[in-house]
Order: structure tokens, then C-alpha cells, then sequence
């Protein structure tokens, strides 16, 4: 799952190096936290967080045959989940 | 899509040599700086090549399409995508393959998903603003029909009463879908009205 986000938001910012995804397998949800440059944060959240959005939704549906929950969380500079 | 990773003294010397072998002009590349090289001391001691990953662009329905076929293989779907149609500003793909259910979602709602991704990364890489229309196993085909179908039914009785009518809560791409098959009626016109969830397709005697 990792790799799809990965995948997904290095094409949508303009420093892909800067992109830094980690994952985080719990027992009953696995949490994907990507950070990105801070000019980036925007390009991967969306007017309304609809790219942010749309982003959970297809890792939802990559991820309906395992049995746990994954959430992606979009950290800013500040550390806030948005 | 071409690319090519090339090293040179310098990122430009890597990308100018990336071009010659690409025989493409630099205006039709993204440039990846994979490492800024350092100078050698006097030209001969220590220093380090610069290295680059240079990508001619595709067409947007080109990148849409490979972005689109990227993400189905990540997201371990076995599905083929494809460019369906390109008019200026607005592409068309689409997939075939199994896991339409998945890849169609509630509703549609896992194309639009896809649509939005697919639009927000050419919108980047090309830098200009492309409609993604994202169609699996005809889907969206059979929905557009139907919409018309029911804007035909509704149309008529509209122009058989004289009296307007207002359409349940409809997406704005199914609002988009009536509109423009209402546009050509000659006895018949839409409007949309409201705001939010409230918004109404209404169809109107001219």
C-alpha cells in the first residue's frame, strides 16, 4: 500500500525528493503518514481535500481484501494531520 | 513516453547529452536531477557527475494513461486502461479487465476518485487544465444513456404541460451530462438552481 501512495503523490507535487511516506502496520489498522515539502502539502490535499480524499479512497479499495484498516494522513509542516 | 539517465560534468551537460539521444527539444521534457555532480578541483581532481533522469512528454491522454494504468497496478488490480478519445482540453479512458466492480466503486464514485487523482497529476506534469473522464466495463456509458433517457421522459412531459420541473439531487457531471443533451432541444431549456446539496437540475419550457 505503501507504494501506490508512494506512486501517487510523488507524481502530484514538484519535490518528489522531499516526499517522505511511512508506514506503520498495527494490529488492527495499518497508518500510512506521507510529508511532503511544505509548498507541496496543498497539491496532495486539494481544494476541500479532495485530492486527499480521493487518494484514501482508492487505498480503501486497494486495500478491501486485507482485514485491516489503512489511513493515510497527510502531515504539514506543523505536524497537524490534515 | 521516451526517457533516458544520463551523467555529464554538470546537470546541463547531462541533459543537453540526454537530448541529443532522445533527438527531442527541451521545452518537450521533465528534468529529474538525480545527483548536482561536484566540479572537479582545476578541472582534474576528485569531483563527482552530475547524473539526470530526462522524460519526453507524452500527450496529456498519453500521461493520463499511464498514470491511470500505474495506479490500477499498484493498487493489485488486473485491468488494462486505455486512451478511449482526446479533444482539446478533455480525455477519455478506459479500463477493461477484471475488478470492474472495484474499480467502478458505489455509484461510480471510485471513477471519480480516480478521475480526480489521474486530472490533479497531468494537470502538473503538463501544466495545463485537462477534463479526466474515466470510464470501466462501459459503465459510465450506460449511465450516460440512462440520464439521457430520463431527461427525454422528463423533457416531454415539460414541453406537453407548459410547467418546469426540477430533477432530484444529481452530481455535477450528471447535471453536466442533461445539460448538453438538453442544449439542442429546440422547445425545451435547463437550468440549475440552488446552492450545495440543494442544487436542482430544472428543465423549462422555452
Amino acid at each position: 500500500m505503501k507504494e501506490l501512495v508512494e506512486y501517487i503523490v510523488k507524481s502530484l507535487v514538484d519535490k518528489p525528493e522531499a516526499v517522505e511516506i511511512r508506514e506503520t502496520q498495527g494490529e488492527m489498522a495499518t497508518i500510512i503518514e506521507v510529508r511532503t515539502a511544505p509548498e507541496d502539502a496543498g497539491k496532495v490535499i486539494g481544494r476541500e481535500g479532495r485530492i486527499a480524499n480521493s487518494i484514501r479512497a482508492i487505498v480503501k479499495a486497494a486495500s478491501a481484501k486485507q482485514q485491516k484498516r489503512v489511513t493515510v494522513e497527510i502531515l504539514t509542516e506543523d505536524r497537524e494531520a490534515k | 513516453m521516451k526517457s533516458i539517465i544520463m551523467k555529464g560534468k554538470s546537470v546541463d551537460e547531462a541533459v543537453e547529452a540526454a537530448l541529443a539521444v532522445l533527438g527531442v527539444d527541451k521545452n518537450k521534457v521533465n528534468v529529474n536531477v538525480i545527483t548536482e555532480g561536484k566540479p572537479a578541483v582545476m578541472g582534474i581532481i576528485g569531483g563527482e557527475e552530475a547524473e539526470v533522469e530526462v522524460v519526453e512528454q507524452g500527450s496529456a491522454a498519453e500521461e493520463a494513461n499511464q498514470s491511470l494504468q500505474n495506479i490500477l497496478d499498484k493498487m493489485g488490480l488486473l485491468a488494462i486502461a486505455e486512451v478511449a478519445g482526446e479533444v482539446e482540453g478533455e480525455v477519455k479512458l478506459a479500463v477493461k479487465g477484471e475488478d470492474m466492480g472495484r474499480i467502478i466503486g458505489k455509484d461510480g464514485a471510485m471513477l471519480k476518485s480516480l478521475e480526480i487523482v489521474v486530472g490533479a497529476i497531468i494537470r502538473r506534469s503538463t501544466g495545463v487544465m485537462t477534463r479526466v473522464h474515466i470510464d470501466a466495463g462501459g459503465y459510465m456509458d450506460k449511465r450516460e444513456k440512462a440520464l439521457q433517457r430520463l431527461a427525454a421522459e422528463v423533457a416531454e412531459e415539460v414541453e406537453r404541460t407548459g410547467v418546469e420541473k426540477a430533477m432530484p439531487y444529481m452530481e455535477p457531471a450528471d447535471r453536466r451530462i442533461i445539460h448538453l443533451f438538453l442544449q439542442d432541444n429546440p422547445k425545451i431549456k435547463s437550468y440549475s438552481a440552488g446552492e450545495g446539496k440543494e442544487r436542482r437540475l430544472v428543465i423549462a419550457p422555452k
